[in-house]
């Protein structure tokens, strides 16, 4: 178990700059998870940490170490592909020991840590099995075991549940955490999934165009995204935007005066971001929207529909569904912890 | 992965000297070649023997070699010191030897007088003697007494048997000129005449060959015959007589009665008598051998003595000491053919004998096939000769070659410390280190031991000459080449030509794979079928046996009397085909061949290739209501033809060059027609006066072909290929 | 019904192009079986009088002191062809991972060289080799045999194996990386075992060019204890007759082991045939 601290990193393939001078830093123990939507070098950020790509500059530090020159080997690291990448020749025993054996660890110790592992996996009667007699639920678990049982001072996992099934997806997520919980281990974990990123993550870090644009526990990511980027991408239905303008403190959407936090130095014009989570039905006032089509999901429901120009997302109560129809118009009234104001120019947050 | 190779070097050095250690000869060995077989290698093994008891210290290790690489193997190994200290071969080669510096001179000596001056004659070349003739190898008569009563006095007589149906009146091999050359012997013509040219000229020449066409037309001789041919139908008494050599004796069974006769005279030609052509064997002492003594002495114990009379009793050899035959005299069979060899030519030494044979024989092919007058093929056969032995394009002062290589080599320093100065160019060499950790050893293995030699090989394209005697001649092979040699561009065995024909012979054949081979693998790939396992194995048969055994098959099934083919279109009331005499048949045949070596090749990829083809895709076809037709042209042959291109490259690469389906299937019949550029190649390098030069530019020309036209499927491929 | 016609279908197609397939190698077996020498004229090949004199005569070849001949001929051609495609294999298996997974300097240049070695027709290749083989003193010995067979094999050998190797996700070298393998060790551990259906199919290649090949072994090797199968195999044609029979015999004999591989592999041969993508 070791600390990851990661100083300006670059990385350029080619004309692309894959990375741009990341920097993190990850306390021993943390779960940490990077999301961003692809392309946006998370997965290139999470090889270089495993030592399987060199960074053009930069410095990757496990624990004390310096490790940014060492190959993968001596990094201590494991690692959960995406493609679990299980060796189709070995049976599901010998992956889970191919690491102890590189290592030269005793036969006993081996024998020992893979009925450990096989026993907390529920892997036990696969052993002798090979990948392709598998199923995905079950390769997903055996790739997740070759990497517990080498015991190593950072897990490091590439979209592990990206090719299982919703239900299993769920299941394994959870499965994860208790994981994390029991070893205690610092983990490293890529994702696009914002599910998996709010759920898991001791510490959210939001990349977009190899750099880091909000790092942070995820309630405060979610409730204070620091661009407008991160508020687009944290959150389904994503959040609505408003360009607005700001007259004398107040936020003026659509010809509607919003009850705003006080901003003092704030430009004329800025751009509104509103959760379809925090509206709420008001009897006069707020914003109007017009209903183009509403989502029923049963305890709620979602009303998509236009606010001015703008394209605009509305959660509503379940049993208020039935009583919308194409054309008709909504009040929303906007609690004023919830606004989110960006510069037009920079989408950084205006706080 | 230095591992791997140490493994691999580790294993080789466990297997190989076990092999290696029993190669190694001993300094005091004398080491004698042969390409004898059977009856003649068992007498010189037995007489090897006799010589080692009667002179202690010599020990005599015999190394057969196959005939087919003696020449060849000789030539390269005894230069090396690797060659043997006396080898036993024809004396028609002693003049190339000799060129080569591949023999020593024998002083005749002792055995001056039991030898006949004209057989020591044989092996004189420039006044000097160079080998010690041992036997006799000609032609002579053989009869079948149970069909003759009495031996033949003439050709004639052989024409007028009456026989019953499916019995030739004579077996011989009417379409070789060796084995014709009595007749034009009896009208007074040899294949060369007495300054090494064309021999086959005038009248009588013509008239040998009518008469010679008439033997075949009114079926008195077999067609097509080949050596196993003629001996077959002798053992199996459908032949009355054969003309054929000592060694059929071996073969003909205990049953048969049967005489040898010198060979009979033709009243056509005024009563004179066919006269075989003679070769001498003899023993030759290597220009390198370590015991030039033991060697010498050993010949003459091979060819007197002793050494002659076990090599007459045992290997049925017609001998040519004097004095064995005052003890031989009682051995008729061998006494006839002593006969027959007496009243012979001896075959010229001239080193055009060995370019001869071919437009003679395919001079007398054309008659016999009624596709030539007898003026006019051996007017064709004069000409052919003709060019074959036109004489090598002159000396050019090397010092423009050598000029132009080195500034080609500056050109290249140049280019290399340019791009070696670049500073990105040098980061990236740091780069690539690691890789070339593991290309090192097969960079050093290919660039050495494949690329060199093909470089070299290249490079005696500047060069001309006979055999190892060449010299400088820059671009003259490539000018007459590509000139056709003055000739006409497209005119017969010219350049162009040959690669039209070599193109259509690629397109073809790959065109067949391709349709064979997939449209096995679609059946073969149907889910359900029963026994696919053993129509996989059966299917992939082609392969697994070694091209030149079914090559050799192949020309079989399509022999015009005796061959499969035929017999199967007999079936159907189809007259048989003569395959090899019109070139499209001959063509087809080559064909044939190769799409049955080739199909099992593009089948196995196809099937590979099908397997990763999602069924899905078929399943949303079928769906959309596409028929099983729509579904062929619009999925699977899109998805395979990326899988298949690579294997289309290369296959078509391979059947450009395939060397040994058109050399031993048609042999470029009718007529060097159907010769490929590669056959060509090697005709000029091998057969027609080892004119190595000659036939390296040839293998250029084939490899800048092939570069180019590979470089223009590339970039017109290229989009597609982007869209993987 | 319509299932069962397409099937019957299938089968006439089939048992057509196996009949095609079969009956050269059908005629060179009725030959072997023939006592006598020359084909008889005649559709089916079925041999006249079948006997094994032919195989008895090609397997019983003794030496003058009566040691077994073929036996040890046939212990050449299996050493001399198993170590070439050990060889070949252990020379084209990096080259060709190189290829496949490494970015480098002179690749593309390599890969044309190699291209270009399949063009060039080895005819104007033999002398120059053989001078070669000589100043390196491999001549005459199965090791230089060995040695000019595998190389021969190596291009193909490794546009067969790039093939197979980018068929291989990158992932599980890297995996194995990540769990303490060398880039080397991944390479060995991971990659070779998953390739092993190319692997036994290019060795299965390198295997038949040294198992077939006649011209250089005849020209090589200088002693009848050496010679490999084909060179036997060309000993029963003469300057002027050949024993068909015999040799007809012997090329089945040397044809056996290597059907026998080809059985053996025939599901590799599916899978490993990549033609290994031969892109100049």
């Amino acid at each position: 178990m070791a600390s990851l601290t990661l100083r300006g990193l670059r990385k350029r393939l080619g004309e692309n700059e894959i990375l741009r001078g990341i920097d993190l830093d990850v306390e021993d123990g943390a779960f940490v998870v990077l999301v961003g939507p692809s392309g946006c070098g998370k997965s290139t950020l999470l090889r270089t940490i495993a030592g399987l790509e060199t960074p053009d500059a930069g410095e990757v530090r496990i624990g004390d170490v310096d490790v940014t020159e060492r190959p993968p080997r001596e990094r201590d690291v494991a690692m959960v592909f995406q493609s679990y990448a299980l060796y189709p020749h070995l049976s599901v025993g010998e992956n889970l020991a191919f690491g102890l054996k590189l290592r030269k660890e005793p036969a006993s110790v081996i024998e020992a840590r893979v009925a450990e592992v096989a026993g907390m996996l529920g892997l036990d009667d696969l052993l002798e099995r090979y990948p392709r007699q598998l199923s995905g639920g079950q390769r997903q678990r055996v790739a997740m075991g070759r990497a517990i049982a080498r015991r190593p001072r950072l897990f490091l996992f590439d979209e592990p549940l990206s090719n299982l099934d919703a239900a299993l997806r769920t299941e394994v997520r959870v499965e994860i955490k208790r994981l994390h919980a029991r070893l205690a281990s610092t983990m490293v974990y890529v994702t696009h999934d914002q599910v998996e990123a709010m759920t898991l993550a001791d510490q959210l870090v939001v990349l977009n165009r190899g750099e880091v644009e909000q790092a942070g526990p995820p309630l405060e990511v979610y409730h204070r995204p620091a661009s407008r980027f991160v508020a687009a991408f944290m959150g389904s239905p994503a959040m609505n935007f408003l360009e607005v303008a700001i007259e004398g403190g107040e936020v003026v959407a659509d010809g509607v005066r919003l009850d705003a936090p006080a901003l003092d130095d704030a430009p004329a014009r800025a751009l509104l971001g509103v959760r379809p989570h925090d509206v709420v039905e008001a009897e006069d006032g707020g914003l109007e929207m017009t209903v183009d089509v509403v989502e029923a999901m049963g305890f709620e429901a979602y009303a998509h529909g236009r606010v001015g120009e703008a394209r605009f997302v509305a959660r509503v109560p379940g049993e208020r569904a039935a009583g919308l129809a194409r054309g008709d118009v909504l009040r929303l009234a906007v609690d004023r912890e919830s606004l989110h104001l960006f510069d037009l120019e920079t989408e950084r947050a205006i706080r | 992965m230095r591992r791997g190779v140490t493994i691999g070097l580790a294993l080789l050095a466990l297997l190989v000297p076990g092999l290696a250690s029993s190669l190694a000869c001993a300094q005091d060995e004398l080491r004698v070649w042969h390409a004898y077989r059977g009856r003649e290698e068992a007498a010189l093994v037995e007489a090897a023997r006799a010589f080692e008891a009667s002179a202690p210290g010599v020990h005599v290790v015999l190394v057969a070699q196959p005939f087919g690489a003696y020449a060849s193997k000789l030539g390269s190994a005894i230069p090396t010191g690797n060659g043997p200290d006396l080898f036993i071969d024809t004396h028609d080669r002693v003049a190339a030897y000799q060129r080569a510096g591949l023999v020593a001179s024998v002083a005749s000596g002792p055995l001056e007088a039991r030898i006949a001056p004209e057989h020591w004659g044989a092996f004189r070349v420039a006044g000097e003697v160079y080998g010690v003739p041992l036997s006799l190898k000609g032609a002579a008569l053989y009869v079948n007494l149970d069909r003759v009563a009495a031996p033949p006095e003439t050709l004639e007589d052989i024409e007028a048997l009456r026989l019953p149906d499916g019995v030739f009146p004579l077996a011989m091999e009417a379409e070789s000129a060796y084995w014709t050359a009595p007749l034009f012997a009896a009208y007074g013509r040899g294949l060369l005449d007495d300054e090494g040219g064309w021999g086959l000229t005038g009248e009588p020449a013509e008239r040998a060959l009518t008469h010679l066409a008439r033997l075949v037309e009114r079926g008195v001789v077999p067609e097509e015959s080949t050596g196993a041919l003629v001996g077959q139908l002798f053992s199996d008494g459908r032949a009355a007589t054969a003309i054929s050599g000592p060694w059929l004796a071996a073969e003909l069974p205990e049953a048969l009665r049967w005489q040898v006769v010198p060979l009979p005279r033709v009243e056509g030609a005024g009563g004179a008598p066919m006269r075989p052509y003679v070769t001498v064997e003899g023993a030759y002492v290597s220009a390198e051998a370590r015991a030039p003594e033991a060697a010498l002495r050993f010949a003459r114990y091979l060819a007197t003595g002793p050494g002659a009379l076990l090599r007459a009793r045992r290997g049925r050899q017609v001998v040519t000491d004097r004095e064995a035959w005052s003890s031989l005299g009682s051995d008729g069979f061998l006494a006839r053919f002593r006969e027959a060899a007496e009243g012979g030519v001896i075959t010229p030494t001239h080193e055009n004998m060995s370019v001869v044979y071919v437009p003679a024989d395919r001079a007398i092919r054309k008659v016999m096939r009624g596709t030539a007058s007898p003026a006019e093929a051996l007017a064709e056969g004069a000409h052919r000769f003709e060019d074959l032995t036109r004489p090598l394009p002159d000396p050019v002062d090397p010092s423009w070659g050598v000029a132009a290589l080195g500034a080609l080599s500056l050109l290249l320093v140049v280019w290399m410390t340019a791009r070696l100065r670049d500073p990105e160019m040098r980061v990236a060499i740091r780069r690539s280190m690691p890789a070339y950790r593991y290309v090192a050893h097969a960079a050093l293995a290919v660039g050495l031991l494949v690329i060199l030699p093909l470089a070299v090989g290249g490079a005696t394209s500047f060069f001309a000459g006979r055999g190892t005697d060449m010299h400088f001649v820059g671009l003259a092979n490539y000018v007459d080449i590509l000139t056709a040699r003055g000739g006409d561009l497209l005119g017969h065995g010219s350049f162009w030509l040959t690669l039209l024909v070599t193109v259509l012979w690629t397109v073809l054949n790959v065109a067949l794979h391709v349709v064979i081979g997939v449209s096995l693998a679609l059946v073969l790939h149907r889910p359900y079928l029963r026994l696919k396992g053993v129509y996989r194995v059966l299917l992939i048969l082609p392969w697994a046996v070694p091209n030149y055994v079914t090559a050799l098959a192949w020309k079989g099934m399509f022999h015009r009397q005796f061959g499969a083919v035929n017999a199967i279109l007999g079936g159907f009331g189809i007259e048989p085909v003569s395959w090899f005499s019109h070139w499209a048949t001959a063509f087809g045949a080559n064909v044939a061949t190769n799409v049955w070596l080739g199909f099992p090749f593009m089948m196995v990829v196809t099937l590979g290739a099908l397997t990763a083809i999602p069924k899905d895709l078929y399943e949303a076809a079928a769906v959309d209501g596409a028929t099983a037709w729509q579904r062929f042209w619009k999925i699977t042959a899109p998805l395979l033809a990326p899988s298949l291109a690579p294997a289309v490259a290369m296959g078509s690469v391979w059947t450009f060059n395939m060397f040994n389906v058109v050399f031993l299937v048609s042999g470029g019949e009718p007529d060097g027609g159907t010769e490929i550029l590669v056959s060509e190649a090697y005709r000029w390098a091998f057969t027609r006066g080892n004119q190595y030069g000659y036939g390296a530019a040839y293998a250029v020309l084939i490899f800048v072909i092939l570069a180019i036209t590979t470089r223009l499927t590339a970039r017109l491929t290229g989009p597609s290929e982007a869209r993987r | 019904m319509r299932r069962g016609g397409a099937e019957a279908l299938a089968h006439v197609a089939l048992v057509a192009a196996v009949a095609f397939a079969l009956y050269p190698v059908l005629w060179v077996v009725s030959l072997a079986l023939s006592p006598t020498d020359a084909p008889s004229p005649s559709a089916l090949p079925l041999p006249t009088d079948p006997s094994t004199v032919h195989f008895a005569e090609v397997l019983g070849t003794r030496d003058a002191d009566g040691a077994w001949l073929f036996g040890r001929q046939l212990f050449n051609s299996v050493m001399i062809a198993t170590a070439t495609s050990l060889v070949a294999i252990a020379i084209a298996t990096p080259a060709a991972y190189a290829l496949a997974r490494f970015r480098f300097v002179g690749a593309e240049a390599g890969t044309k060289a190699l291209l270009a070695t399949q063009m060039f027709p080895g005819v104007a290749a033999a002398i120059p080799l053989y001078i070669l083989l000589d100043a390196l003193h491999l001549l005459d010995s199965a090791t230089g045999l060995v040695l000019v067979y595998a190389t021969t094999a190596v291009p193909f050998a490794i546009f067969q194996l790039r093939g197979a190797f980018e068929g291989i996700p990158r992932e599980l070298e890297e995996a194995a990386m990540v769990d303490g393998a060398t880039r080397f060790g991944a390479f060995v551990r991971v990659v070779l075992p998953a390739a092993r259906p190319a692997l036994a199919i290019t060795g299965l290649f390198a295997f038949m060019t040294a198992w077939n090949e006649f011209i250089l072994a005849a020209t090589f090797l200088s002693s009848e204890e050496s010679y490999t199968l084909p060179v036997v195999l060309q000993r029963y044609v003469g300057e002027y007759d050949a024993q068909w029979g015999a040799f007809a015999a012997g090329a089945i004999l040397v044809s056996v082991p290597v059907m026998a591989l080809f059985y053996a592999l025939q599901r590799n041969l599916v899978g490993g045939l990549t033609a290994g993508g031969v892109k100049g």
